[in-house]
């Protein structure tokens, strides 16, 4: 079982639909008290700015985050995408051919155990600065987790199950459609939901190193120009583009997968 | 309560003890004052000066305990001094002074380090560009940062509009100039030009600099809080002193500079560093550092830069330019001391 | 799972002996195919003439270690303490907010969705205010591996808390067990496969964490060594600092699962 898998599994369930109320309270509360530091000790914007301010600012430079926002997340989607992809390719492959599974799964540890930033550096050296850059590394990030939870759903497979097909003459590939595949599927959905964060906040990171455009780089803009309220800006719309794509895929995840 | 209040007691005399006594004698190791310098970047002979007088103890002397703290991709040295969590800083240039200011930081620029623009436009000896003015429907790359203002003021002077040029951010890499993907590119004379100049050779290669079409874009600012320039004028002067020294004697002796920096930062590349120190010299003497000493705030050349960012509509107000450039503190240092 | 009431420890001496053996064959295994897939890399290279601004030789990358090896070292030394550092002090925080959550019902409800909100936030957008906050110090690292590294900790100890036999529960307190006894005995030991799973990705999480810290302007540590590599085009810097990154993060990762198979010996996993 994988850890991401876990994890992702308790969301939901620590997400019970009562706790919303004193969410919301919490949340509430938390912008009470940033609102009231910020402007009872008259903060500098560099230090802190007002919540009011930062969604001030959001409205103010609409037309430069809306942009920013739609080019971050068509590369994080992309990059998504190709990693999920990827990551249920490769479970898929070594599930029908177990002999691969020696030749890739140390191969994708090893590329795993370097931290995904780690690569940075040279994915832009190599990809450039455009989109192909933070579409290989959301891939990246994304690959091995979903690699990981599509594995541990495969392998989930009552084997007493797989031998009736097997018997009854179904091949590999059957056995791996009509049932790994569908035994798998809440975990690979799993693995995916906890990816949609990730890809979000590795586009943006990686943004920042270099780009045209999108909210890192709308970031780096600002923190070079010392405008820090939009800096916050950027953030929040950042937070809520990954807080929506988490909550579509979570959406999503339910309405297909009706048999969990 | 009595012992700790006795002891805050001592803490506060012997504080007024330490400024009362720093400015009338270099101070002994055991009252030196704490301050730390914040690098626009990481550390490499660009910053070669300031690494000497450390190694050599002209801060020492002075009475500073001075740390350096290098730069990063996402930091800004202008916020890091406003806030007091650095005492100075070396930080962007007079563009980023002036947005600082113009956001309201309260930060002083107290010297000048590279007294013209530090970066050229590069493109193929044997391309089609020759002039400026070819410049028009080609790619040329830059960073938006302040360096794509004095492209755009460079081709106004030159009479192209920039509208007709293709302008893109630059690359992390030089690669796509070298591959031919990009028709110019902006090049620092002492990192990037390098990087090409080795790798295809500088008789290949032809610069355009912003200097020839009137345009000076003074980089790499020494900055203080308003706080520390009016409440502790001795620190910085002595800081200042200590600084120019370290400088001097870098550029007295390269070789020994570049084995400083080496000994900060063993991975960088020698020969890199060496062009870097040379070139960083030739920055740091322009202008009239010959007449001024170095460091020399040259306001003619911050008024030009100051137009350019208020035409770019970057800053949206003139800055108060007394109160943000102040050469107070250089000018109590005898100017002897202070000639390169 | 839950047998951690009966097994203890003490009862298995014999294995103890071919358990410290299996992993070193294993890693003497590991070394042997890291230096086949070197050495046929290294062919490769040459063989089709790829530039070395995008792959260099390996025994480049490795002559660029062995010429200099003490940054390397340095960087090595201070990463890994930030990261211990910020693992450490994330995974107690982690555990204890758990537990905490899974006891009053009421302040998870308060705070987890400021939690949620808090992992969206991408912290190197935060670079003045940490070092404004801690300074240049090696806790300004360790706190950004802190925030990366106590959340999954969190949901799964609050998951594995949950997750008790009630049965078992029911069993203690009628032989009047205190609800702390309660907690070291039976539910803390039975959460512990599930915190171990999140302690294992944490582990990594706090590697990244340490690494974007030190992009906040420092002088030692691989974060460093890595976008100098970067900015001076050094393609041959990078890989040196991408495989020290490696060593590192296949040795935290490896420290925590024997930890692990070492606590846990009555196995949840596979």
């Amino acid at each position: 079982m994988s850890a991401t898998a876990d994890f992702a599994a308790a969301l939901p369930r620590v997400l019970g639909s009562r706790t919303v109320q004193r969410g919301v309270l919490g949340m509430v509360l938390l912008v009470a008290v940033w609102e009231g530091v910020a402007r009872g000790f008259a903060l500098p914007a560099y230090t802190l700015p007002a919540v009011s301010a930062i969604l001030v600012n959001i409205v103010d430079s609409w037309a430069v985050l809306a942009p920013a926002a739609s080019y971050t997340l068509t590369e994080s989607l992309l990059g998504y995408g190709v990693g999920s992809l990827i990551g249920i390719a490769l479970a898929g492959l070594i599930t029908l051919v177990p002999r691969a599974r020696a030749a890739i799964l140390p191969v994708a540890t090893a590329i795993n155990s370097v931290p995904v930033v780690a690569w940075s550096p040279l994915i832009l050296l190599w990809f450039g600065i455009g989109i192909a850059s933070k579409v290989v590394m959301v891939a990246l990030a994304v690959s091995f987790t979903v690699f990981l939870s599509a594995l541990a759903g495969f392998d989930r497979v009552d084997r007493r199950a797989a031998d009736l097909m097997r018997s009854f003459g179904a091949g590999r590939l059957s056995v791996l459609w009509r049932l790994r595949l569908p035994t798998a599927l809440p975990l690979i959905a799993a693995g995916m939901r906890v990816s949609t964060v990730r890809a979000i906040i590795v586009a943006i990171v990686t943004e920042m190193l270099g780009a045209y455009d999108g909210i890192g780089w709308v970031i780096y803009q600002a923190v070079l120009q010392v405008d820090f309220v939009r800096v916050w800006s950027a953030i929040f719309v950042a937070s809520a583009i990954s807080l929506a794509f988490f909550g579509l895929v979570s959406f999503c995840e339910r309405r297909l997968i009706f048999w969990t | 309560m009595t012992t700790r209040r006795s002891l805050l007691a001592t803490l506060v005399a012997g504080a007024a003890f330490i400024t009362a006594a720093l400015p009338a004698v270099p101070a002994a190791a055991a009252d030196l004052t704490k301050a730390s310098l914040r690098l626009k970047w990481l550390p490499q002979a660009q910053f070669a000066g300031f690494y000497v007088a450390v190694a050599k103890g002209y801060y020492k002397a002075e009475g500073i305990d001075l740390t350096i703290n290098p730069g990063g991709p996402n930091i800004l040295t202008e916020n890091l001094v406003a806030t007091g969590a650095d005492t100075f800083g070396l930080s962007g240039g007079v563009d980023s002074v002036f947005a600082a200011r113009d956001k309201g930081m309260p930060v002083v620029c107290v010297g000048i380090a590279h007294q013209m623009t530090p970066f050229v436009f590069v493109t193929r000896a044997d391309g089609p560009i020759k002039s400026v003015d070819d410049f028009k429907g080609k790619k040329v790359t830059t960073w938006f940062t302040g360096a794509n203002h004095v492209l755009k003021a460079m081709l106004t002077k030159a009479g192209v509009d920039p509208a007709l040029v293709n302008i893109q951010p630059q690359q992390v890499s030089v690669t796509p100039f070298v591959d031919g993907q990009v028709d110019v590119i902006t090049a620092t004379r002492y990192n990037e030009y390098y990087t090409i100049k080795t790798r295809m050779g500088e008789e290949t290669l032809r610069s355009f600099v912003a200097e020839d079409f009137g345009v000076t874009f003074p980089r790499d600012t020494l900055i203080v809080s308003e706080t520390t320039a009016k409440e502790k004028p001795e620190l910085v002067k002595a800081f200042l002193r200590a600084s120019i020294k370290g400088w001097q004697d870098a550029f007295a002796d390269p070789k020994g500079a570049v084995d400083t920096i080496m000994a900060v930062a063993p991975t960088l590349d020698r020969a890199h560093q060496e062009f870097m120190l040379a070139e960083a010299q030739k920055l740091m003497l322009a202008g009239t550092v010959k007449e001024n000493g170095l460091f020399w705030i040259d306001m003619g050349a911050v008024k030009t830069a100051e137009q350019l960012f208020l035409d770019a509509k970057v800053i949206a107000k003139p800055v108060d330019l007394a109160a943000t450039f102040n050469v107070s503190f250089l000018e109590s240092i005898p100017l002897a001391e202070r000639r390169p | 799972m839950s047998g951690a009431l009966v097994a203890s420890p003490a009862s298995r001496p014999e294995t103890m002996s071919l358990a410290l053996l299996a992993p070193l064959w294993r890693f003497a295994r590991g070394l042997f195919w890291l230096a086949v897939v070197l050495a046929v890399a290294e062919g490769l290279i040459v063989l089709f003439g790829v530039r070395p601004y995008y792959v260099p030789r390996p025994s480049v990358v490795i002559g660029a270690i062995l010429a200099t090896p003490t940054p390397y070292v340095q960087g090595f030394l201070r990463t890994l303490s930030e990261t211990l550092l910020g693992f450490a002090s994330g995974a107690v925080f982690g555990i204890g907010i758990g537990v905490l959550f899974f006891r009053a019902r009421a302040l998870r409800e308060l705070v987890f969705p400021i939690f949620i909100v808090s992992q969206t936030i991408p912290v190197i957008a935060f670079g003045a205010l940490v070092v404004l906050w801690f300074g240049n110090t090696l806790v300004a690292k360790a706190a950004i591996s802190f925030y990366l590294t106590f959340f999954p900790v969190t949901v799964n100890t609050l998951l594995g808390l949950e997750g008790v036999d009630p049965r078992q529960e029911a069993l203690m307190r009628s032989f009047g067990a205190s609800r702390f006894k309660l907690l070291t005995h039976l539910q803390l030991p039975s959460a512990l496969p599930q915190i171990f799973v999140a302690l294992r990705l944490a582990s990594a999480l706090a590697l990244v964490g340490a690494l974007v810290g030190e992009w906040f302007g420092d002088t030692v540590g691989l974060g460093v060594l890595l976008l100098q590599g970067m900015y001076n085009e050094n393609v041959v810097a990078i890989w040196a600092a991408i495989a020290v990154c490696a060593l590192l993060g296949t040795g935290l990762y490896a420290a925590v699962s024997m930890i692990e198979k070492w606590l846990v010996f009555w196995g949840a996993e596979q």
